[in-house]
């Protein structure tokens, strides 16, 4: 991967919206018996919401990095690495109770663990196979953009 | 001025590959030209079954030397490139299937004129001549299509009609016929429009031959690896999914997927084997329809015509039509220019060495040359042999690795592999915050550029950059890189350790030839090297190959020539910084805007783009690749897209996501 600043925020956002969303608000559902109850699920959201929000303060610093090494790219297992300590990050934060807009009893015991990391692995895995081709059968611009969308 | 006798030695090729019998010599006396081929007229008459009845003539006058096809089935060749008519310069070899002709310099004396090296040679095939009259025009003076395109900028299309040559009006052309019209043409099709409106022409009708033949004089068969991405992918335009994933389906493994995961960092970069490269361009080929498409001509030339089109004025390959019905126009709305590298040229010294000494041709090689011979004679003849391999690049690496695979046959093979310098692992190219690997003095980077110059942050900078800012960035994300591969790395310090490799530093001052001594010795050249700590240092060696690769001169194409000159377009230049300061050096590539588009050729709705390597030090690095002619077809196609002339449909995400399923699953667009 090849990411500019402007092509990581497009590209992180449009995972977020078409991939992360969607798989969350069914991961809520599922762990509401299939009933709609913002309560439990907007946890969900709230917490994909800050690992994205992490994740965009992050960028101009991958970016930096980037500059330091002669290709000036971004090897796609970076990409994967630094995804899970995004979100090892904001687990251990909400886990410690810092994360105001989250309840208390989010994220505690062995159990919040599972819960979070098997959300993570579902929002997770779908996006990073996305980023890795399949993205350019709908964009074929994007490659070559650095991760924006649109004309050249 | 030319000195007759003209020389020119004549070897016979078997199948392998390898020279049959003895070299012998074509003593050409006088001006005139004459004919080769299997034909009993034939001043020259070759045997061979690919070889045709009139096959080529040499041009020879008083001026310059000249190679004409005459319309043979097999055609002839240049130094690796197919031609229709050429100057020659001493050194140049002509090939024709099962022989190669090869003007010499001129002899010292008449005496010498049929010696090589000191060797007495078979001059038994003394020509024939043809002698032309004194006051008939030069009989290389082209008719076609001088008549009609010559000192205009503009023709009518009445005008051409009325010369009587066959004219086809199409809505695209695609002048050149290689990888670059190739994915220019499969852009096209995959954004909707038909084979029908499409003409390419070339030389070779597969795409890739001429790609292939650079392969395999350097050094690469089919089954070894490209220096190429998985995702650059000429075949496909989407770049998905790539050639690892190929490799997975076609159960080689899946090594490749954790390569691409890791690299550059954690793993050496993914490359694709040359085979599946052509292997799958042939599919997509099929698919698309190239053949359709495709015309076997030599471009002649190209001029505006008045109602805002072009016309391409070619002259179709012998087989397909004879005489003044070869001679043919095309009128096109848009035309792409992808001619690729225009001749051969090779490094100055190396030049001369051919020049004053083409009888030491056999010992020396420029490695984009055939040169096969070398190492299977070396690998035949026992005890020592020594070659010396020159520059530091991809190509030296595979050639080094060539020649350690012919140790396995004749373990006396040494290398020396001469370097200008020696370079510590401090020493790397540096931009800005970032610095080059060295790794056993050679500077290591995946590709050729830097990985970003293809669509990261340097892309976006290098297009928005000043010309003077432009020539600086290339020179500093330039310069001569190799791959890190384990394979390579060990042979330099298994060789090293073996003491049958060793790196010798210094620039290379001169090269004279070693006549052959008696039986055991024979001929080789002595390689004089100025090393820094200011000795000169003298190695004969058996064979030099240098790889320091070729330049592309645009001029040397006269199909560019002619286009430079009539409309006087602006090239791009080199930039050279000294002392914080640039300066100018001198020209290189087409000048063309960020979407590929010669502006200088613009005639009314009338578009012409260029690609590849005779766009070099233009909007965008790396032009030379893959993945820079999907790029700069992308940029063009989608130029023709916005202007809303000729009506080819913007490939948005759905649809093109229809044309990458029908892509998967084979179905032609």
């Amino acid at each position: 991967m090849i990411p500019t600043l402007a092509g990581r925020i497009q590209t992180r956002l449009f995972l977020f919206l078409f991939i992360g969303i969607p798989i969350t608000l069914l991961y809520g559902l599922y762990w509401t018996g299939w009933q709609w109850d913002w309560r439990t699920i907007q946890i969900f959201v709230w917490f994909l919401c800050t690992i994205t929000g992490l994740g965009l303060l992050l960028d101009p610093v991958y970016i930096f990095l980037q500059t330091t090494r002669w290709d000036r790219d971004w090897p796609f297992a970076y990409q994967f690495f630094f995804s899970w300590v995004e979100f090892g990050i904001v687990f251990f934060v909400a886990r410690a109770g810092l994360i105001p807009y989250l309840p208390e009893f989010a994220f505690q015991g062995g159990q919040g663990l599972w819960i979070a990391t098997l959300h993570f692995t579902l929002v997770f895995v779908p996006s990073f196979l996305f980023l890795l081709g399949p993205l350019q059968a709908l964009f074929i611009r994007w490659r070559f953009k650095g991760g924006q969308f649109g004309k050249m | 001025m030319i000195t007759f006798p003209v020389r020119f030695r004549v070897r016979q090729i078997g199948i392998d590959g390898n020279t049959v019998g003895s070299s012998r010599i074509l003593l050409c006396e006088e001006p005139g030209a004459f004919l080769i081929g299997k034909s009993q007229e034939a001043d020259v008459p070759l045997t061979g079954d690919a070889v045709s009845r009139r096959h080529l003539s040499l041009v020879l006058s008083a001026e310059d030397v000249r190679v004409q096809d005459e319309g043979s089935t097999n055609g002839t060749y240049v130094n690796g490139t197919r031609v229709d008519e050429q100057v020659l310069a001493v050194g140049d070899q002509i090939s024709i299937p099962g022989w190669i002709l090869e003007l010499l310099a001129a002899a010292e004396s008449p005496a010498s004129a049929t010696r090589i090296a000191g060797v007495e040679v078979d001059a038994s095939l003394v020509s024939r001549l043809v002698i032309t009259d004194d006051d008939a025009p030069p009989p290389t003076r082209r008719t076609f299509p001088d008549a009609e395109f010559e000192g205009k900028e503009t023709v009518s299309i009445e005008a051409l009609r009325a010369s009587g040559h066959p004219i086809e009006e199409v809505r695209f052309c695609a002048v050149g016929g290689g990888l670059g019209s190739f994915v220019w043409v499969d852009h096209l099709r995959c954004y909707g429009v038909p084979a029908s409106d499409i003409k390419a022409i070339g030389t070779e009708e597969v795409c890739y031959q001429t790609y292939k033949r650079y392969c395999k004089n350097s050094q690469i068969p089919d089954h070894e690896r490209l220096r190429s991405n998985a995702l650059s992918r000429p075949d496909n335009i989407w770049g998905f999914p790539g050639y690892a994933m190929r490799e997975v389906g076609k159960g080689i493994g899946v090594k490749g997927i954790f390569q691409v995961f890791g690299e550059p960092t954690l793993s050496e970069s993914y490359t694709p084997r040359a085979g599946d490269v052509f292997d799958s361009l042939d599919i997509e080929a099929k698919r698309i329809g190239w053949p359709e498409m495709f015309l076997k001509a030599q471009v002649l030339g190209l001029r505006k015509t008045s109602d805002g089109r072009y016309a391409v004025a070619y002259k179709l390959w012998g087989g397909e039509a004879s005489g003044q019905a070869r001679n043919r126009f095309i009128i096109a709305d848009a035309v792409h220019l992808s001619t690729g590298y225009p001749a051969t040229r090779f490094v100055d010294d190396f030049q001369t060495f051919i020049t004053n000494h083409p009888d030491a041709r056999a010992q020396v090689a420029n490695a984009y040359e055939p040169h096969d011979q070398m190492y299977v004679e070396a690998e035949r003849r026992g005890g020592p042999v020594q070659f010396v391999v020159r520059g530091r690049g991809i190509v030296a690496s595979r050639i080094i690795q060539r020649l350690s695979e012919a140790r396995a046959k004749n373990p006396e093979i040494r290398i020396l592999h001469s370097m200008r310098s020696a370079i510590g692992p401090r020493d790397g190219a540096v931009f800005r915050k970032a610095r080059r690997l060295v790794r056993n003095n050679v500077e290591i980077q995946p590709f050729n550029w830097p990985k970003s110059c293809w669509g990261g942050d340097l892309r976006v900078e290098y297009e928005n950059a000043n010309d003077e800012d432009r020539g600086i960035m290339l020179s500093q994300l330039g310069g001569t890189t190799t791959a890190e591969r384990s394979d390579w790395i060990a042979i330099a310090e298994r060789g090293a350790e073996e003491g049958w490799y060793r790196p010798i530093y210094g620039n290379i001052s001169d090269l004279a030839p070693l006549p052959p001594q008696g039986e055991k010795q024979p001929a080789g050249v002595q390689v004089s090297i100025d090393t820094q700590e200011g000795n000169r240092e003298e190695l004969n060696a058996d064979y030099l190959v240098d790889c320091t690769g070729l330049i592309a001169d645009i001029r040397r194409s006269p199909f560019l020539a002619d286009l430079l000159d009539t409309y006087h377009l602006p090239r791009n230049h080199a930039y050279r910084l000294k002392d914080g300061k640039a300066s100018q050096g001198g020209p290189t590539g087409l000048r063309c805007t960020n979407d590929f588009e010669i502006e200088g050729l613009r005639n009314g709705n009338g578009r012409v783009y260029a690609a590849g390597t005779i766009t070099t030090g233009g909007p965008y690095l790396a032009v030379d690749s893959f993945l820079g002619l999907q790029y700069s077809a992308l940029r063009s196609v989608d130029h023709l897209v916005t202007e809303r002339i000729h009506k080819v449909r913007n490939l948005g995400p759905l649809r093109s996501l229809g044309g990458w399923a029908k892509w998967m699953t084979g179905a032609r667009p």
